[in-house]
């Protein structure tokens, strides 16, 4: 599904501060993967890099989507690809109705990828029935995007997006950040609900108590832009105990 | 459906917005020419081509007089230079001052008589000129909304729908050549009673050679029973356009009034100088919009209309309300303030604007709300949009006079700026002269948001399309303001305005 | 209307006339070739009238006219003057005239400071590249004819080049004698690069007061600039400040005027580099017969450059207060962030506010906003403030300082900004 290969990225404005040197991983269809690590590390970078925000550049290696070159692509190109970033802060956009901003989405994709736009009854009905599973009201629906929403409002609005938009890889990154236990067992029920054979998942986190909900086959710890080490969900649980520290000493020895 | 129906209301840019974007793939969509042989008064102004077109009106003497008084001063007058806008010379001796189709020498008894390529214009340009036609986009509303039109083209009014109508509810509406003939008493009263002939040296222009125009007069106590609509076309070369519009509310009526405009594609310069006053008495209420779409010129700023407006309402008694809502979009130069005199006691005035300048657009738009009486109140939302290398200002004033005591002002007042080849000015004047009153003034100015438009695109948009959307967004405040068709209408136009702007 | 060639006609007319009967004053060769092309600019341009677009709120001609209306001496009452308390080093002008006698030695480490009688007369000066540019340079888009006048004819005022941090401020005094005097000041203040210095203003000047101060403040420098402008009623007067700010300089000004007939103040503030930030600020309380105008002009010329306008007026029993601020903001100054605020609160029906707080915006990337209010104290406060015990009068002078408290606020050394506070308060006490 997604496959990195030595990614190297570097700040636009300033090519002194690399922040991805070297990056690789390769996630198949149907799997849910952890990035870990800590502050700095490169977490959201990848999930920019990867989703096409302006403000990087990639001075080496690669990414691709089912084999498809992402890189060179526009951001609205790979979503339309398939690709779909949950963001850590969701953006406000004031005027715009949420209703609104998910129709215009969801058949600029459609119209990408040659569908039929959906008509508004069929629309409504769908958004109607995925909200109600997040808890969104209709309230929720009608007021301008993310402006005046809670944090646990925002992150379900994500969810909700991704539930709309059916992407073939979800990147969340920091989705748990600034919730609390009931709103992300609520973001979490909703992602397990989209996983299936067809649909990878890459989960950037911090902490590993977003894991207890969303189990990850695969974890990775990321540490000054390059993976140092893959393992299983009990990888999840070491950094719990022992902190990044022991890790990154490690990969340094 | 009506659920549908009414979230989509609520929500800003819509499926249609979009579609219609698609539809109208990126050009000026009215800016086909009809071939229709005109008969045109010679070029030039004068005192004889100011008699002429009075002649060819059949007025009266009186209005001959007053016309010719206009005229007088005018010539005595200099073009305004205060704006911020950088106006080529005009040349008043090379514009034609009236053009008329020939197929309407005798003026039609229906609209049957009417010349088919007229009809055929109006088709064109989405009017419905049928009795019980719906207008587009009123999906769901299960018996429609009735909007009573009159169409000016060139000079020229071309019929008034739903005459029979509004006459049963006592609506007067009709061109204002015709007023001057069924209804003189009312024209010679209200005439030029807002905006006198030598106000400024446009209105002097167009007091001496109006040629038409509209006329509604709605009487004590009625609710007009529909939207009443007027759309104005330049379609004849060098022709100036100046029609006039005269809104009488009698005491305790209502009524809503909608004003549309476009023009040809031509790589000269057209002028357009209305007039419209509106008086309001006690209790009345006047809702104004205006979706103005003149040809802005080309990529280059080649050709467009210079649009010189004079828009004020006199809201003479107390409780008058008037309510000004405009999407200015085309033009090359807009000259515009509608204003609101709030001289009766606990009159309310309200004004709400987008203006979007792009390309070589020039805009200075704003308003004036002078308050006269007690316990006025007036309310400014205006959303500047400035794109290509375009300049675009806001120019208002708020005035309190000594014995408006208790007023009130809020005004706010937002620039967007694309690109950084383009300005975006604020130019608010305030004059508070008396102590109980309160003004407060707020001002804006920023770019389009990066984030907003990176978030758009991550779900899928292509960036115009999230420009369009974000910026919809950004004049949302002003959009539901508008009458429903019009909402449509105008947040197409700010998609449409704006392409090219980006990338 | 008058047509606008007439217009013009008569201004340059009443400039003619006004010049008729003047001689430049004599003094070295690039003075005299500034002053040269001063009163060129002068008979170009005419004499400042009510309809010039920044003349529209206050009407120019007592401070044209050819005659000075005999103004009473403010009774002082034995109070000490503002900054009394401030250790400084003083430069005492009386009636708009230097008067060595009450001044200090005119030495300070990291300054040197010259009178402009003086150095006009050699022809070695470092202020030769300064003098009456800034005031040529600002001659457009809006014309300021009042400070081509001033650098013509000025022969008093000081010329201050800071070279390191002094360790005390700089202040000037102006005592008012004569019931006549039709004083010209003109400062130049260079701020070398990196060099900080503050400067301190006080006193009423003259009963006719034109007054330029040209600041040119060199990459890294800062001023700290503070005004007290009096409180005699009856004079009238205009003061230009015009500024030049290099990369990552800092000004910061601020103006406290109380009461006059006809107070004109103009800053003309050029953000010349990178990351420099200006703040402008202005307190004025006025009572009576009392026109006070504040009329701000901010260039952002250059990227990052930061500017602050915070303007409040308390006015009654006649007073009219002008704000008219424009920020100007070039297609190269990416990254502005503009900020204005222009409030009055109007203590009585007869008070007046007129502003015209500009925006005129050619860079996209930018973050710019103003906001202007004007009204009376808030009857709730008011009512919360009686509620708790406070007398009306106490509260009305609290809410009245806490209104203008954002403006002292722009003064970076709360000293001086205490000093002024405390003196507003005894203001307000004893005038009820």
């Amino acid at each position: 599904m997604l496959e990195i290969k030595n990614l190297h990225a570097e700040l636009e404005d300033d090519s002194e501060v690399k922040i991805l040197k070297g990056l690789s991983l390769k996630v198949n269809p149907g799997e849910v993967h952890a990035i870990m690590g800590p502050n700095g590390s490169g977490k959201s970078t990848l999930s920019y890099v990867l989703s096409g925000r302006d403000g990087y550049t990639v001075t080496d290696g690669s990414a691709t989507l089912e084999g498809v070159d992402l890189l060179e692509m526009e951001a609205e190109e790979r979503a339309a690809a398939g690709l779909f970033l949950a963001f850590q802060y969701p953006v406000e956009i004031p005027g715009v109705g949420n209703m609104t901003f998910l129709r215009t989405a969801v058949n600029a994709q459609r119209k990408a990828r040659g569908q039929e736009e959906l008509s508004a009854g069929e629309f409504l009905k769908v958004v109607r029935a995925k909200a109600k599973d997040l808890q969104i009201d209709a309230d929720m629906l009608k007021r301008p995007v993310n402006v005046g929403f809670s944090g646990g409002e925002k992150k379900r609005n994500e969810i909700l997006q991704m539930a709309m938009l059916e992407p073939k890889m979800c990147i969340l990154d920091e989705t748990d950040s600034g919730l609390d236990v009931d709103a992300m067992k609520l973001v979490a029920d909703g992602v397990n609900a989209l996983r299936d054979a067809g649909r990878s998942f890459l989960v950037i986190t911090h902490y590993q108590r977003l894991l207890d909900h969303i189990v990850p086959d695969v974890v990775h710890i990321l540490s000054e832009g390059r993976i140092i080490k893959t393992g299983g969900p009990e990888l999840a649980l070491e950094v719990e105990r022992n902190g990044y520290a022991d890790l990154m000493a490690e990969a340094q020895a | 459906m009506a659920v549908l129906d009414e979230t989509q209301m609520r929500e800003g840019v819509d499926r249609e917005t979009v579609e219609t974007v698609q539809s109208m793939a990126g050009t000026y969509k009215h800016g086909w020419e009809t071939e229709i042989e005109m008969d045109f008064a010679p070029k030039g102004l004068n005192e004889d081509i100011v008699r002429l077109i009075s002649e060819k009106n059949n007025e009266p003497e009186w209005l001959l007089e007053w016309r010719l008084d206009a005229y007088r001063r005018w010539l005595t007058m200099e073009s305004p230079d205060w704006a911020m806008l950088n106006i080529p010379e005009i040349d008043y001796q090379e514009q034609y001052y009236y053009a008329k189709p020939k197929s309407m020498a005798e003026k039609p008894k229906s609209l049957d008589d009417v010349d088919p390529k007229l009809l055929e214009t109006y088709a064109k340009l989405g009017i419905p000129l049928k009795e019980q036609m719906l207008l587009a986009g009123v999906e769901g509303a299960e018996e429609g909304r009735k909007v009573a039109v009159d169409a000016v083209f060139d000079s020229v009014s071309l019929g008034t729908t739903f005459k029979k109508e509004l006459a049963a509810a006592g609506v007067i509406f009709c061109s204002i050549s015709e007023a001057v003939q069924d209804h003189p008493e009312l024209v010679k009263k209200y005439l030029g009673s807002v905006v006198p002939q030598n106000d400024n040296y446009f209105a002097a222009l167009n007091s001496a050679v109006f040629s038409d125009g509209s006329f509604v007069y709605i009487p004590a106590g009625v609710k007009c029973p529909m939207e009443l609509s007027t759309y104005f076309r330049i379609n004849a070369e060098n022709t100036g356009q100046f029609e006039r519009t005269l809104i009488v509310a009698e005491k305790g009526s209502h009524v809503s009034y909608l004003e549309g405009c476009t023009a040809p594609k031509r790589d000269t310069n057209q002028l357009h100088a209305a007039v419209v006053e509106i008086v309001i008495l006690e209790d009345a209420e006047v809702k104004y919009s205006t979706v103005q779409n003149w040809f802005p010129g080309d990529e280059n700023g080649k050709g467009g209309i210079y649009n010189f407006v004079t828009k004020r309402a006199d809201c003479r008694e107390d409780r008058a309300k008037v309510m000004w809502t405009q999407v200015e979009t085309g033009s090359a130069i807009t000259w515009k303030y509608p204003s609101c005199i709030l001289r009766g006691d606990d009159t309310q005035g309200e004004f709400y604007s987008i203006a979007i300048a792009n390309n070589w657009q020039q805009a200075d738009t704003g308003t004036k709300m002078v308050h006269l009486g007690k316990n006025s109140r007036s309310r400014i939302v205006s959303k500047g949009i400035s794109a290509g290398h375009a300049q675009n200002t806001y120019r208002g004033l708020v005035s309190m006079h000594p014995k408006a005591t208790s007023s009130r002002n809020y005004t706010q007042c937002d620039s967007l700026l694309i690109g950084d080849k383009c300005g975006a000015h604020t130019v608010p004047y305030i004059e508070v002269r008396n102590a109980s009153s309160r003004v407060e003034h707020e001002a804006t100015t920023s770019k389009v948001d990066d984030d907003q438009l990176f978030y758009c695109r991550s779900r899928g948009m292509d960036e115009e399309e999230a420009v369009a959307l974000v910026v919809n967004g950004f004049c949302k405040e002003v959009l539901q303001e508008l009458p429903m068709e019009f909402a449509m209408e105008a947040q197409a136009l700010v998609a449409i305005s704006l392409e090219g702007s980006v990338g | 209307m008058m047509p606008r060639a007439k217009l013009k006609a008569q201004k340059v007319e009443a400039a003619q006339a006004l010049l008729a009967d003047r001689t430049l004053p004599e003094g070295g060769a690039w003075i005299t070739k500034a002053r040269n092309a001063a009163q060129a600019r002068v008979r170009d341009m005419g004499l400042p009238t009510k309809r010039d677009e920044y003349w529209r709120y206050t009407d120019p001609r007592r401070l044209t006219d050819a005659g000075v209306v005999a103004g009473a001496l403010h009774d002082t009452k034995g109070e000490p003057l503002v900054f009394d308390q401030i250790d400084r080093i003083k430069l005492v002008f009386v009636d708009g005239v230097f008067d060595e006698q009450a001044s200090d030695p005119l030495v300070l480490d990291g300054v040197e400071i010259c009178q402009l009688s003086q150095a006009a007369r050699t022809d070695l000066h470092w202020a030769r590249d300064l003098y009456g540019s800034l005031d040529a340079r600002a001659q457009s888009p809006v014309e300021r004819p009042l400070a081509s006048l001033n650098t013509a004819y000025a022969t008093e005022g000081v010329l201050i080049r800071v070279t390191g941090k002094p360790q005390k401020p700089i202040s000037l005094i102006y005592l008012r004698k004569s019931e006549t005097a039709d004083a010209m000041l003109h400062h130049v203040i260079r701020v070398e690069a990196g060099a900080e210095a503050t400067v301190l203003e006080n006193g009423p000047i003259a009963t006719r007061f034109n007054q330029v101060m040209e600041v040119d403040i060199a990459d890294g420098g800062t001023l700290h600039h503070i005004r007290a402008q009096g409180r005699d009623h009856e004079r009238v007067g205009s003061a230009h400040l015009f500024a030049r700010l290099g990369e990552g300089a800092h000004l910061k000004s601020f103006t406290l005027t109380a009461n006059g007939a006809l107070i004109r103040n103009d800053s003309i503030i050029w953000l010349d580099g990178a990351g420099g930030s200006a703040h402008v600020a202005g307190a004025t309380v006025g009572d009576g017969a009392f026109h006070h105008d504040d009329t701000v002009f901010i260039t952002h010329g250059a990227p990052r450059c930061e500017s602050r306008q915070v303007f409040k007026k308390v006015l009654r029993g006649g007073a009219v207060g002008v704000f008219q601020g424009k920020i100007l903001v070039d297609q190269i100054a990416q990254l502005t962030d503009g900020y204005q605020i222009s409030q009055s609160l109007l203590l009585d029906e007869n008070a007046q506010f007129l502003a015209k707080p500009e925006l005129e915006i050619y860079a996209d990337d930018v973050k710019c906003s103003h906001g202007s209010t004007s009204g009376e104290i808030d009857d709730n406060q008011l009512f919360y403030l009686r509620a708790r015990g406070v007398p009306e009068d106490t509260a009305k002078t609290l809410l009245v300082l806490a209104f203008l408290a954002e403006a002292l606020d722009e003064i970076a050394d709360s000293a001086f900004a205490d000093d002024l506070r405390t003196r507003l308060e005894a203001w307000f006490e004893r005038r009820g």
